[in-house]
C-alpha cells in the first residue's frame, strides 16, 4: 500500500543506486593509484639499475685501459667523492680477498642482488647490487641504496590515499545529493498517485519541460490515467442509460402482463395481450443480447480468430441476400464493388456490421429511398460503405448517434434499441479500423474503413 | 421418439418436458452430467438434450466422453452463453447443434427433429424429391412435374433444406444459419423475403403451394403429393 512516509536510506533505491556508483568510483581511483605507484617503482627501479651498470661498465674499462692498480685507486677516489657519489664498491681477487672498496659485504656470487647493509649509524639500508667478473678472478660489486625509490614510494602512496578519501568524501556526499534528487522526483509521482488512489481521479502527474525518464513515466501514467477517465465515465453512462431505457420495455411488459390477468374474459384479447407481453419479452433479449454482443466485440479476444475475408464477396453476397426484403419493403438496393478486396478479420461480424447499416439504412428513411453498397479500396486498407439518399442524420450529430443508447428524435418511433450503430463501431475498432457517419450529399453515408493488416 | 434431458435447471425442464411428450416423445430427464454420461451409455436414445452448464460434470465433458466412447446419439447443447467461442466450442466437443437460452419451443422441437432419424453421412443424396417436385444436387437443377424452375443460388439453398427436412419445420433461425452463416439475428427478415420468391417462382402454373408457412415458427414443406 501506498503511505505518505519516504523511504528509509536503506531501503531507498535511489540512494542505493548512488552509493553503488560512488564506491565503484573511489574503488576505480584506488585501482589506479596502484598502478601509477607499480609503475613508478618499477620505472625508478629500472634507471637505478642502468646505473648501476653504467658503473660497473666505466670500472671495467678502467681496469682494461689502465690496470690494477690504477682501478684500485679510482674506487677509492670515488667512494671519497661524497655527496656526488652515492655509489658504494667491493673488488675482490680470486682467493675472495677483498682489494678495494669499502662496501661491507661477502664477495657476492655473479648477478644482481637485493641486500641490506648497515650504515654509519647501525641501521639496516636497503640497496640494489650487481656484481661482475671484469676479468679472471676479478669480481667487482656496484651498488647503491634505494632511498631514492623509497622517497618517490613514499609520496605517490600518500597522494593517492588522499585521493582516495577526497572521492570517498565526494562520491558520499554526491551519493547525498543524487539520492535526494531523485527521491524527489519520484515522490511526485508517488504523491500524486496517493491522491488518485484516495478518491481524486481528475489529478495528473505533474511533468517538467524536459521531457525526461520522470516525465515520459509521468506521461505514460497520466495516459493512462486519462483511459480509466474515460473508462469510468463511460460506464457511468451506461449504467444510467441502460437503467433508463430498459425502465419503458419493461414498463410496458408489465402493463401486457396485467392487462392479460386482469382483462376482459375474452380469450382473444388475452391471448393478444400475452403476444405482446411476449413480443415486448424479445424486444428486451434483443436488447440484451445486443449489450452481450458489445461487450464481447468491446472485449478483445476475437482477434485470435480472424481469418482472411474476401469482402468484396461478401458485399456482394449481401447485396443479393437484401435486395429482395429492401424492394419488399419500397426501396431500391444496388452495389458497386470493386473485386478481390481482402482483409482479415471475423465474416460474422462484418457481416453483422454491414447488416446493421443496411437495416439502419431501411428502418430511418422513408419509401422510395436508394440504399448503394459499395465495396472499394481506400489508402492502407478497405472501404465498405452503406449509402442512402434519405434524410441523413445532422452534422451536430453524428459524433453522436454512435454512442450507446443514442436515438435520434426523429427515429424514436422507429423501434430499435439504438444499439445498432454502437455495435458497427466495436466491430470496426475491433478490427482495427472505424466507423465514420457523413453527409451522402443528400442522405447518409456510413463508412467502414479496415486496415488490410491489422 | 426416446429423448435424454439434460438440464438442472427446473423451468427450462418443465418446458421442454411438457412440449415433448406433448409433441408425442418420450422423455427421460436427468439433472447431473454424470447422470447424463452413465444414462447415455446404456440404453439408446434417438437424440439427446444437454445443457451445457451441469453439476458435477458440464455438458461439453458429457459430450465429449460420448463421442469418445462411440456413442454416436445425436446431441442438441442448450446453453445461457451465447457468444462466439462458446458456440465454437460446443460444437467442436461434438455436439450436433447449439441453442442459446432463452428459446422458443417451437425453435427447439423443430431443430430436434431435424437432428432425430439423421441419415449417416454415406447416405448423401445426390437427388431429392418431393410433392412432385425433383431436386439434383450435382447439377444444381429443379423440375416440379418435369418443367424446369430457374432458381437463384440461395433460394436453391432455402428449397433445399426444405426438402431435406421434408415434413418437419425448418424455422427461420436455422435458414438463417444453414443458408447465410448467420448466428445472430439481422432485424430485416430476408428468409421471407427470399422464401416468398421462391414461391412465385416454384407455383408459377400450379394450383397447389407444398411450401406451408406456421407463423412465428417457421416453414415446411409438404409431403403428400
Amino acid at each position: 500500500m501506498l503511505h505518505r512516509r519516504k523511504l528509509t536510506w536503506r531501503a531507498s533505491a535511489a540512494y542505493r543506486i548512488a552509493l553503488i556508483y560512488a564506491t565503484v568510483y573511489a574503488l576505480t581511483i584506488a585501482a589506479l593509484g596502484m598502478a601509477v605507484y607499480f609503475a613508478a617503482d618499477a620505472e625508478i627501479s629500472r634507471q637505478q639499475d642502468e646505473g648501476i651498470r653504467v658503473e660497473a661498465v666505466e670500472l671495467s674499462d678502467e681496469y682494461r685501459r689502465e690496470g690494477l692498480a690504477h682501478l684500485a685507486r679510482s674506487i677509492d677516489a670515488r667512494e671519497a667523492g661524497g655527496g656526488s657519489n652515492s655509489f658504494s664498491y667491493a673488488l675482490f681477487d680470486a682467493r675472495g680477498k677483498r682489494i678495494a672498496g669499502t662496501l661491507p659485504i661477502r664477495p657476492p656470487t655473479k648477478g644482481w642482488h637485493h641486500i641490506a647493509v648497515r650504515d654509519s649509524d647501525g641501521a639496516s639500508v636497503p640497496a640494489r647490487l650487481l656484481s661482475t667478473d671484469i676479468a679472471a678472478g676479478l669480481r667487482l660489486a656496484v651498488a647503491l641504496d634505494n632511498h631514492a625509490i623509497e622517497q618517490v614510494d613514499r609520496t605517490i602512496l600518500t597522494l593517492c590515499l588522499a585521493a582516495f578519501a577526497i572521492a570517498i568524501i565526494v562520491g558520499a556526499v554526491g551519493a547525498l545529493l543524487l539520492g535526494g534528487y531523485l527521491q524527489r522526483r519520484l515522490e511526485a509521482m508517488v504523491a500524486t498517485a496517493v491522491e488518485i488512489a484516495g478518491g481524486n481521479i481528475d489529478r495528473r502527474v505533474p511533468l517538467s519541460p524536459r521531457g525526461d525518464e520522470f516525465d515520459r513515466l509521468g506521461g505514460a501514467l497520466n495516459a493512462m490515467l486519462d483511459r480509466i477517465g474515460l473508462l469510468l465515465e463511460n460506464l457511468r453512462q451506461i449504467s444510467s442509460d441502460v437503467a433508463h431505457d430498459l425502465r419503458t420495455p419493461l414498463a410496458r411488459l408489465r402493463v401486457e402482463i396485467e392487462l392479460a390477468q386482469n382483462g376482459a374474459p375474452d380469450p382473444v384479447q388475452r391471448r393478444e395481450a400475452l403476444d405482446r407481453a411476449l413480443h415486448q419479452s424479445d424486444e428486451l433479449l434483443r436488447l440484451f443480447s445486443a449489450i452481450l454482443r458489445i461487450s464481447e466485440v468491446e472485449g478483445g479476444s476475437l482477434a485470435r480468430s480472424f481469418v482472411t475475408i474476401d469482402v468484396s464477396a461478401l458485399v456482394e453476397d449481401l447485396s443479393e441476400s437484401f435486395a429482395p426484403a429492401v424492394t419488399d419493403g419500397g426501396r431500391t438496393l444496388a452495389q458497386r464493388v470493386q473485386p478481390g478486396l481482402t482483409i482479415r478479420g471475423d465474416r460474422q461480424l462484418i457481416a453483422q456490421a454491414l447488416i446493421n447499416l443496411i437495416d439502419n439504412a431501411q428502418r430511418h428513411t422513408p419509401v422510395g429511398t436508394a440504399i448503394m453498397l459499395i465495396a472499394d479500396r481506400a489508402t492502407d486498407g478497405v472501404e465498405l460503405v452503406v449509402a442512402d439518399d434519405g434524410p441523413g442524420v445532422p452534422e451536430a450529430d453524428r459524433e453522436r448517434v454512435v454512442r450507446r443508447f443514442v436515438r435520434l428524435e426523429a427515429s424514436r418511433t422507429r423501434g430499435g434499441h439504438g444499439l445498432g450503430l454502437n455495435l458497427v463501431s466495436a466491430i470496426a475498432v475491433a478490427h482495427g479500423g472505424r466507423l465514420i457517419i457523413g453527409d451522402n450529399a443528400p442522405g447518409l453515408r456510413a463508412t467502414l474503413w479496415l486496415p488490410t493488416e491489422s | 421418439m426416446r429423448v435424454l434431458l439434460a438440464e438442472d435447471d427446473d423451468d427450462t425442464a418443465r418446458l421442454v418436458d411438457q412440449g415433448l411428450v406433448e409433441l408425442g416423445h418420450q422423455v427421460v430427464r436427468v439433472e447431473t452430467g454424470d447422470a447424463a454420461l452413465r444414462l447415455g451409455g446404456g440404453e439408446p436414445f434417438d437424440v439427446a438434450v444437454i445443457d451445457r452448464m451441469l453439476p458435477e460434470l458440464d455438458g461439453t465433458e458429457v459430450v465429449q466422453r460420448w463421442r469418445a466412447a462411440g456413442i454416436s446419439t445425436p446431441v442438441l447443447m442448450l446453453t445461457a452463453l451465447g457468444g462466439i467461442m462458446d458456440r465454437v466450442a460446443g460444437l467442436e466437443a461434438g455436439a450436433d447443434d447449439y441453442l442459446v437460452k432463452p428459446f422458443a419451443f417451437p425453435e427447439l422441437a423443430a431443430r430436434l427433429a431435424a437432428l432425430m432419424r439423421r441419415p449417416p453421412i454415406s447416405d448423401s443424396p445426390t437427388r431429392l424429391a418431393v410433392a412432385g417436385i425433383e431436386m439434383d444436387l450435382i447439377k444444381r437443377e429443379v423440375r416440379r412435374d418435369g418443367r424446369e424452375i430457374h432458381l437463384q443460388p440461395r433460394e436453391f439453398a432455402l428449397l433445399e433444406q426444405l426438402m431435406r427436412h421434408a415434413g418437419k419445420v425448418v424455422t427461420r433461425t436455422m435458414f438463417l444459419e444453414i443458408v447465410w452463416g448467420f448466428h445472430f439475428d439481422p432485424q430485416t427478415n430476408i428468409v421471407e423475403s427470399h422464401l416468398s420468391r421462391l414461391r412465385s417462382k416454384i407455383n408459377d402454373g400450379f394450383d397447389s403451394d407444398p411450401i406451408q408457412t406456421l407463423r412465428g415458427i417457421g416453414y415446411r414443406m409438404r409431403t403428400d403429393e
